[in-house]
């Protein structure tokens, strides 16, 4: 899921302090999960900048509510209301939650209150470790589940860079390991290490622009339709009028 | 607002968010059929085996419903097995299926915010098998 954690107070009062009436907005979805935007974090992050509005003689009234994912357009008709009663809406959900919240209401100005970190495994309670890095060409099948992009100190794609340690570190130290020496180790014991000697072209970075990603069985749904025909709504527009009628493309770039 | 009670205030926030969502609450429970249809289209349902608490109209029925038809005046029992039933039994992955067209995950959603209003919500913090 999605890891996030919440930016400095100081900074979050800094977008808000000039508007009177704030919506906090939190997500019952990621940011919940990984204790930074759910119910709990909204009236605590309400309740401290209130705190701080008090300080600074600053007139503020903070309301608060939660959607059930902010990366989802039903779920923000929930706030339609409580919108119109606001001055700014503060985000406590990921970026593609507080940027689809900002699109559905570009009248009011939305701040993020969290920083968005990345994509992890929940080690413990509180505890999270990143595990892709959605570069869009997983590779997980060849190296025995261990992402060589994200656990690699320096992304390396074919094999290990010279710099592992005799005790299978990485030379960053640290307490880092090394990637490949992992990957190596866990399919030797599942005995298919030829697999990691795949040479692969080097992954391209340079595509980085807005991804749409239409679901395998969904293309006609989201496929440009015939002028004169109803045309699909904006939001799917995206990926659909770049895409052949049937075309059995996963993924669709926007430029 | 000021001299309301907590508990004043709580109900009013629960009967927002009722009252945003009445229309469909009142023509969901008017147009629900009880045709179990919805119940094969979700996945918790298939999973345990069917059982009838996770059908997806005794979900919405039994939380949302029920907090519509007593105007949120439930007891914090009430609540915590309603809780439980959105929460728990319900991802909220939206395929849920029903043929009259009721909207459901909008019900469960709705019934999610009035726990979260009561203070019933779910918490990721707590130790598995402390």
């Amino acid at each position: 899921m999605v890891k996030a954690t919440r930016k400095p107070l100081e900074e979050i009062f800094g977008m808000v302090k000039g508007f009177e009436r704030v919506l906090v907005v939190g997500c019952g979805g990621c940011t919940s999960v990984c204790l930074a935007g759910g119910q709990r974090e909204v009236l605590a992050l309400a309740d401290e900048l209130a705190e701080c509005a008090r300080n600074a003689r600053v007139p503020q009234q903070y309301a608060c509510f939660v959607t059930e994912r902010q990366c989802n357009r039903e779920f923000l008709e929930d706030i339609e209301e409580r919108v119109e009663n606001c001055d700014c809406l503060l985000s406590l959900a990921c970026g593609a939650g507080a940027g689809l919240l900002a699109d559905v209401y570009a009248a009011v100005p939305v701040f993020p209150a969290l920083n968005t970190m990345f994509l992890g495994a929940d080690l413990d309670v509180g505890l999270y470790e990143e595990r892709c890095r959605t570069c869009g060409q997983c590779v997980l099948g060849d190296t025995g589940g261990i992402c060589p992009v994200t656990r690699c100190s320096k992304g390396s794609l074919n094999g290990p860079c010279g710099g592992t340690q005799q005790d299978g570190s990485c030379e960053l130290g640290d307490g880092i390991h090394c990637a490949w020496n992992d990957i190596y180790d866990r399919l030797k014991g599942q005995g298919r290490v030829e697999s990691m000697m795949v040479i692969r072209p080097p992954m391209d970075w340079m595509e980085k622009g807005p991804r749409t990603l239409v679901q395998r069985g969904f293309e006609g749904r989201y496929a440009k339709k015939p002028a004169g025909m109803p045309q699909p709504r904006q939001e799917r527009e995206g990926a659909a009028a770049r895409m052949p009628p049937g075309a059995a493309a996963d993924k669709a770039r926007l430029p | 607002m000021r001299g309301k009670t907590t508990e004043a205030r709580t109900r009013e926030r629960i009967a927002r968010i009722v009252a945003k969502k009445e229309g469909l609450i009142r023509l969901s429970l008017q147009a629900c059929a009880h045709c179990a249809l919805c119940a094969e289209s979700c996945f918790i349902y298939r999973q345990s085996g069917g059982d009838p608490t996770c059908t997806p109209s005794y979900k919405a029925i039994n939380s949302i419903g029920k907090i519509w038809r007593k105007k949120g005046r439930l007891s914090e029992a009430e609540y915590a097995r309603i809780g439980e039933l959105a929460w728990n039994k319900c991802v909220l992955c939206m395929r849920c299926y029903c043929p009259v067209g009721i909207n459901i995950p909008s019900l469960i959603s709705a019934a999610r915010g009035a726990c979260r209003e009561r203070g019933v919500l779910r918490t990721y913090d707590a130790k598995r098998n402390a």
